[in-house]
């Protein structure tokens, strides 16, 4: 009887053994890097990656944290390798960096690597980056270049064959605002890439290197498999959209235009981002390997969406390309704190150009933003500083072909980020919430609508000040199809009982409101996809009931008819229909409602 | 152990009774004779009660005998994920009526445009907000508006409405308001069932509260009718004893709080398992210990450690996208989606999957003849000759081999493989699969999984137990009497059990002792209270106190269970110290020289039962009698290349003593033991498999 084929090539059973071992490391890396980080970012918003990495540099695995994040801990990989050759990388070394041109976002992500050694060899790394809550920097305000954005580590050593560089940690320490969690969150790190290098060791110890390493590249060319498969069936052509930013928050009300175009041939597609925007001022920039990330977040979501590990083999049959001195692709010294909120964005277009091309595999436009304000102040109970993002909101996700969107949902950028618990944050800080809620009529209308987008409403207890970086007020989430635009997102600060919303966009830094005022936080809702008045009847009725949308609404937009009791008026919404598509009653007159 | 005082001698019988989704199983102490008893029936889908009573008649067993009857039970977790539950109304503080449906905004389907995410058991018409504000200290910001609600409860008459939950922010802190909006609904609503989240949980997270009492609020009205029925038809049969049921603590609270707080039965299945687990743990003096169990659909593992169950404070119930929080403390479970209806396929990019996908009952196997054409873990084992055609469930259920091989085939040839090496690959798969929940409760906790013994059982854990042993290098495993029946078993020894929470958010180095110590006082009393109400007394009360602990500024915080001479002696270096070694142990680090914070106190109230005496079986010599040997078999093992000649024992004629060298196969009615190349097994005093695992 036959055990295991003497042929080089590795039977399917050992594959997915491997698969199964290999999403095991990066769970675990994720469940011990969660567990014992000390900020809120970390542990409840999940804003980290962890992953696990070929000797080039490849994307093996990558545990479930940032979508955005998929390339910029690959390349950060790289750039470490490159930096010091592999041959000065010995065991139980650890390499750090912050460089936001090299992980393509902002300095808040310092990311550790590790080597994996096997019989004298690197035959891995593992790799953790995290959110650190505050990394020194200017507080609250705009920055117009990386330098106020904060303390720079290039590429070093933290530790040296277990050897902790503590000049390295002291310097780090003097330059953040929370010195103790910073480094709280530092050991936490640790523990994640240990636990990875662990485990992957454990791993070729058990199975072989000629296996696992075999298997890995196996699980790749799978993972092309798909892809191409899944492109191939896409119609050849150019598809081109183009969508844009409200401002830098510097040059208040200049838009900034997002164009894309993706070109389709058999089973390649090449996404051209050259047309996007070119670098700002304000802090909204973000790197290379976030502009490319872009393309391939948009990619992996049309062809492998649910292929786990996620790996490079994904994206073989997809070509980026991404000049230098873009908003996705700055370069130093242009600021880069905001980095995360514009590549959504590009990613919403990339969809909004191929609706046509494969319109029951794409989605209308989302909130695209976290909506996820800063407050700081001095605490009252203690005298010390307090600094604390409250959010995210969630808000409204597109509609699709066959489905409404989904509501109060975190946008692309995160995965499986939490917001934070209302009876946490009013028992660690001095904020009384007033309301956390859907906001009714928020989502595009359509066949199928958008999800809502949400409201929160933030009192302050004494005295704090208040950062927002919020974009999309402007350039609404957008439908398909015939599908309506949802609302927009917005902000608000009621001093003395009186409301001020008429603001030029969403972006205040270090706004100072006192004992009593308030602030408001808005989520644009989901793009509709369909012609409104397609949508099933009862379907609107159904949301009228519910409050997801109000009868005004429902009779302006959906010509639907409800009674003051909820239920649904098919004589008259028939009529109202025959009006509408005859042209004798034209819903262009009517004025979208929304927020 | 204490004893119990009876309030009758009606009779001696101990029974448990754990309805399954497919079967019903009962177990049976007869404490006049020491004597124990099994039964199993089908689950009677609508009738739970008549799938009691068979298993009873099954068993030749009358509840005139019986002075206690212990009963665990799915209708509470089925109620909930088959959506087919109460009318229920939420009352929440005002501006919050979203948050039940906005939960914590998450999206881990990442890269899916067609993610979901959790559905509300209470649609937002049927959400009402309330006039009344507290503050985070517990303070009124705004008083309750009595007459508000009352208009509102009002309203809502004739609205079909059955159930009401009620949640106030903060009222973790201060009860009062939901308290009082109870009374209001009781009052303008009598008859309906009413459910205030402090009377669940004391703990602040307020999406996890609010789905916790929706939960209650939703299964409520169900689960209460159930067990009242039950109650009835136990009385009209002569039962004159006393009526608990099992919460996913594992432990016991009576019935009248089994129908008030219907939320706790939810894994009272699983849990007891555990609790049986940690039984056979604490006649063989084993402080540590993972419980194993495996059937159709999942396998699940929970650890016993210094002789106790691991608990959790909340679970998350339903797939993890869509999953709806519970927030109450339960036997901490991790469950994988692996069981031995699993399918193996080959998908996407030529990819071999083992599951999630499972045959079920219907169509089942392929092996079971009822139309399944896809290979399992069940057909896996047919082929391997682990499994038997004529032996299976005592051959009451004939299998069809060549169903298996045949569905075997169509996926090994897609990659090239025989079907041989294809079933042995999806046992191989599956084992690293359930290694994963065994891992998650041990090594992922710094526990090192191969310090414990596995106690392994449900219908298809002896099967690959030993595998799973070896993937994770745990050294030793047990087989328990009985394994297809054991959460029943398990329940014979459970103790009644309160557990209480109470958020503090206090600095240790500042905390008053007598805050400290007027909350347990607190929970102490509400504890005794209620063993004090339960109609069989147990003798002595167990306090165990225990604090959720985090470093100042870190947000998740570990549970830390804590001496009670730490708390009289308000000793804080040595509260601290337990904090700084538990969160070491548990995460690799620790941070000695900063401060903490005490986040929430807990404590369990145990009123400890009488166990029933271990079962002990006849003594038996070295080697196994003749008649214990069924038949020799080819059974394939990967480690001897292949078929080899594999003798075959009898589990109800293995006497005390009896040693085996693997390869052997022990069958018993439900269950079939795979004892591997390498693998020693003897057998104990009270008739359980050790073996000791081959490397």
């Amino acid at each position: 009887m036959t055990t295991e084929t003497a042929s080089p090539a590795i039977d399917a059973i050992t594959v997915e053994i491997i698969r199964n071992g290999l999403l095991s490391i990066t769970e675990e890396m994720k469940t011990n890097l969660m567990r014992t980080a000390y900020n809120l970012i970390i542990y409840e918003a999940l804003d980290f990656t962890v992953g696990l990495f070929t000797v080039k540099g490849e994307t093996i695995s990558i545990g479930l944290g940032l979508p955005m994040f998929i390339r910029g801990m690959a390349e950060t990989v790289k750039a470490k390798i490159r930096h010091f050759g592999l041959e000065n990388i010995h065991p139980n070394d650890i390499l750090v960096t912050n460089d936001a041109y090299i992980t393509g976002s902002h300095l808040n992500h310092f990311t550790f690597t590790q080597p994996v050694y096997h019989e004298g060899e690197i035959v891995a790394f593992a790799c953790c980056m995290a959110h650190w809550l505050d990394v020194g920097g200017t507080l609250g305000q705009v920055t117009t270049d990386i330098f106020s954005e904060g303390i720079q580590i290039p590429i070093v050593k933290y530790q040296k064959a277990g050897v902790v560089n503590q000049d390295l940690v002291d310097i780090i320490a003097m330059n953040v605002r929370l010195p103790e969690r910073a480094m709280g969150d530092l050991r936490a790190q640790i523990t994640a890439v240990t636990t990875g290098e662990r485990r992957f060791a454990e791993l070729v110890q058990r199975y072989g290197k000629e296996a696992v390493l075999g298997s890995v590249s196996i699980l790749m060319d799978q993972s092309e498999a798909i892809a191409r498969a899944n492109t191939r069936n896409i119609p050849d052509g150019v598809y081109e959209a183009e969508s844009y930013m409200d401002d830098d928050g510097v040059e208040i009300g200049q838009r900034i235009p997002i164009k894309v175009r993706v070109e389709k041939r058999g089973d390649e597609m090449t996404i051209d981002l050259s047309d996007v925007s070119k670098q700002v001022r304000g802090f909204y920039n973000s790197g290379y390997t976030t502009g490319i990330a872009c393309a391939q977040v948009a990619y992996k979501c049309l062809t492998t969406p649910t292929d786990y590990p996620v790996n490079d083999g994904s994206f073989r049959s997809l070509k980026v390309i991404m000049p230098m001195g873009r908003v996705i692709s700055a370069e130093r010294p242009f600021p880069m704190r905001v980095w995360m909120t514009f590549p959504m964005t590009v990613i919403d277009t990339i969809f909004k150009a191929l609706s046509n091309a494969i319109p029951d595999r794409v989605i209308a436009g989302h909130h695209a933003d976290l909506v996820f304000p800063n407050i700081h102040g001095i605490s009252q109970k203690d005298g010390r500083l307090f600094i604390v993002g409250i959010g995210p909101l969630g808000g409204g996700w597109g509609a699709k072909k066959s489905e409404d969107g989904i509501s109060a949902t975190v946008c692309m950028n995160d995965g499986d980020t939490h917001n934070s618990p209302t009876e946490q944050l009013e028992s660690k800080y001095p904020v009384l919430v007033e309301r956390y809620a859907l906001r009714t009529d928020s989502a595009g209308a359509g066949e199928n609508r958008g999800g809502l987008g949400a409201e929160m409403v933030v009192q302050a207890l004494s005295p704090f000040s208040v950062t927002t970086r919020i974009d999309r007020v402007h350039c609404k989430p957008w439908g398909l199809h015939g599908g309506l635009d949802a609302a927009g997102n917005g902000i608000g600060i009621r001093r003395d009982g009186e409301w001020e919303t008429d603001m030029p966009n969403a972006k205040i830094f270090s706004v100072r409101v006192k004992k009593g005022d308030a602030y408001l936080m808005q989520s644009g809702g989901g793009g509709g996809f369909g012609d409104p008045l397609l949508r099933d009847p009862e379907k609107v009725a159904h949301d009228v009931r519910e409050g997801y949308v109000s009868r005004q609404s429902a009779q302006d937009l959906y010509a639907v008819i409800v009674t003051g009791q909820g239920t649904l008026d098919t004589g008259a919404t028939e009529r109202l229909r025959a009006s509408r598509r005859s042209g004798s009653d034209n819903r262009q007159n009517f004025e979208v409602i929304a927020g | 152990m204490s004893g119990i005082a009876q309030k009758s001698k009606q009779g001696g019988l101990r029974i448990a009774v754990d309805i399954g989704g497919t079967f019903t199983d009962l177990a049976a102490f007869d404490e006049s004779t020491g004597a124990l008893h099994f039964g199993k029936a089908l689950s009677t889908h609508g009738q739970l009660v008549n799938g009691i009573q068979d298993t009873l008649n099954g068993a030749k067993l009358d509840v005139k005998d019986t002075y206690l009857f212990l009963h665990g039970s799915t209708i509470a977790i089925n109620t909930l994920l088959e959506r087919n539950g109460a009318e229920t109304a939420l009352l929440i503080t005002e501006g919050f009526r979203d948050i039940y449906e906005i939960g914590r905004v998450n999206r881990p389907d990442a890269y899916n445009l067609f993610f979901s995410k959790h559905e509300p058991l209470i649609r937002r018409s049927l959400r009402f907000e309330i006039p009344e504000r507290l503050r985070a200290d517990g303070t009124v910001h705004k008083a309750l508006d009595e007459a508000a609600v009352r208009e509102l409860v009002r309203s809502l008459k004739g609205r079909g409405i059955e159930s009401v939950a009620v949640l106030c922010l903060h009222a973790y802190r201060t009860p009062a308001h939901e308290a009082r909006v109870k009374e209001i609904v009781l009052e303008e609503l009598p008859g309906t069932f009413v459910s205030a989240s402090h009377e669940l949980s004391q703990e602040y997270r307020e999406f996890e509260r609010v789905s916790t009492v929706a939960a209650n609020a939703y299964v409520g009205p169900r689960v209460s009718a159930y067990l009242g029925e039950l109650e009835s038809h136990l009385i009209a049969a002569g039962f004159k004893g006393s009526f608990y049921a099992v919460q996913s603590t594992g432990g016991l609270f009576p019935i009248e709080h089994a129908r008030r707080d219907c939320v706790r039965m939810l894994e009272s299945g699983p849990a007891a398992g555990v609790i049986g687990a940690q039984a056979i743990c604490a006649q063989m003096g084993l402080g540590e210990a993972i419980a194993f169990d495996m059937g159709g659909t999942t396998a699940k593992a929970g650890v016993i450690s210094g002789g106790e169950p691991l608990t959790t404070g909340s679970a998350l119930i339903g797939g993890y996208e869509k999953a709806l929080p519970i927030q109450i403390p339960m036997i901490d479970i991790f469950e994988v989606g692996t069981g031995g209806g699993s399918i193996a396929r080959i998908g996407e990019g030529n990819a071999l999957r083992v599951g999630p996908q499972s045959a079920g009952s219907m169509p089942g196997p392929a092996c079971y003849g009822r139309g399944g054409i896809e290979p399992t873990v069940t057909d896996a084992n047919l082929i391997l000759g682990r499994l038997d055609e004529t032996n299976f469930l005592g051959g009451e259920m004939p299998l069809d081999k060549a169903a298996s091989v045949s569905a075997m085939r169509t996926v090994a040839t897609q990659v090239g493989l025989d079907e041989t090496i294809m079933a042995d690959g999806i046992l191989r798969i599956a084992v690293t699969q359930m290694s994963h929940a065994v891992k998650a409760v041990t090594t992922e906790r710094g526990l090192v999984a191969g310090n414990f013994t596995m106690v392994v059982y449900g219908g298809a854990g002896p099967l690959h137990g030993s595998a799973i042993a070896r993937e994770i290098g745990i050294r030793r495993m047990l087989i328990p009497f009985s394994p297809g029946h054991f959460s029943a078993y398990g329940m014979l020894f459970s103790d009644l059990r309160y557990d209480y929470v109470r958020s503090l958010f206090r600095r240790l180095d500042e905390v008053s002792f007598d805050e400290v110590t007027a909350m347990y006082a607190g929970m102490e009393q509400e504890g005794r209270d209620a063993i004090a109400q339960s109609a069989v007394r147990p003798s002595e009360v167990k306090l165990s106190y225990a604090a959720d602990m985090r470093y100042v500024g870190q947000e998740h915080a570990v549970t830390v269970d804590l001496p009670t001479d730490l708390i009289t002696r308000q000793d804080r270096k040595a509260i601290k110290a337990e904090f700084d070694r538990v969160h070491a142990v548990r995460y690799g680090t620790s941070a000695p020289g900063e401060p903490a914070d005490l986040v929430s106190l807990r404590l369990t109230v145990t009123g400890l039962m009488k166990k029933p005496a271990p079962r002990a079986v006849e003594e038996g010599g070295k080697t196994p009698e003749p008649a214990a040997l069924l038949r020799t078999k080819p059974v394939y093992f990967r480690d001897a290349k292949g078929y080899v000649p594999t003798p075959v024992y009898a589990r109800t004629k293995l006497r005390r003593g009896n040693e085996i060298t693997g390869p052997a196969l022990i069958e018993e009615h439900a269950s079939t033991t795979v004892v591997q190349p390498g693998d020693h097994l003897t057998v104990d005093a009270f008739g359980n498999l050790l073996i000791a695992i081959g490397s």
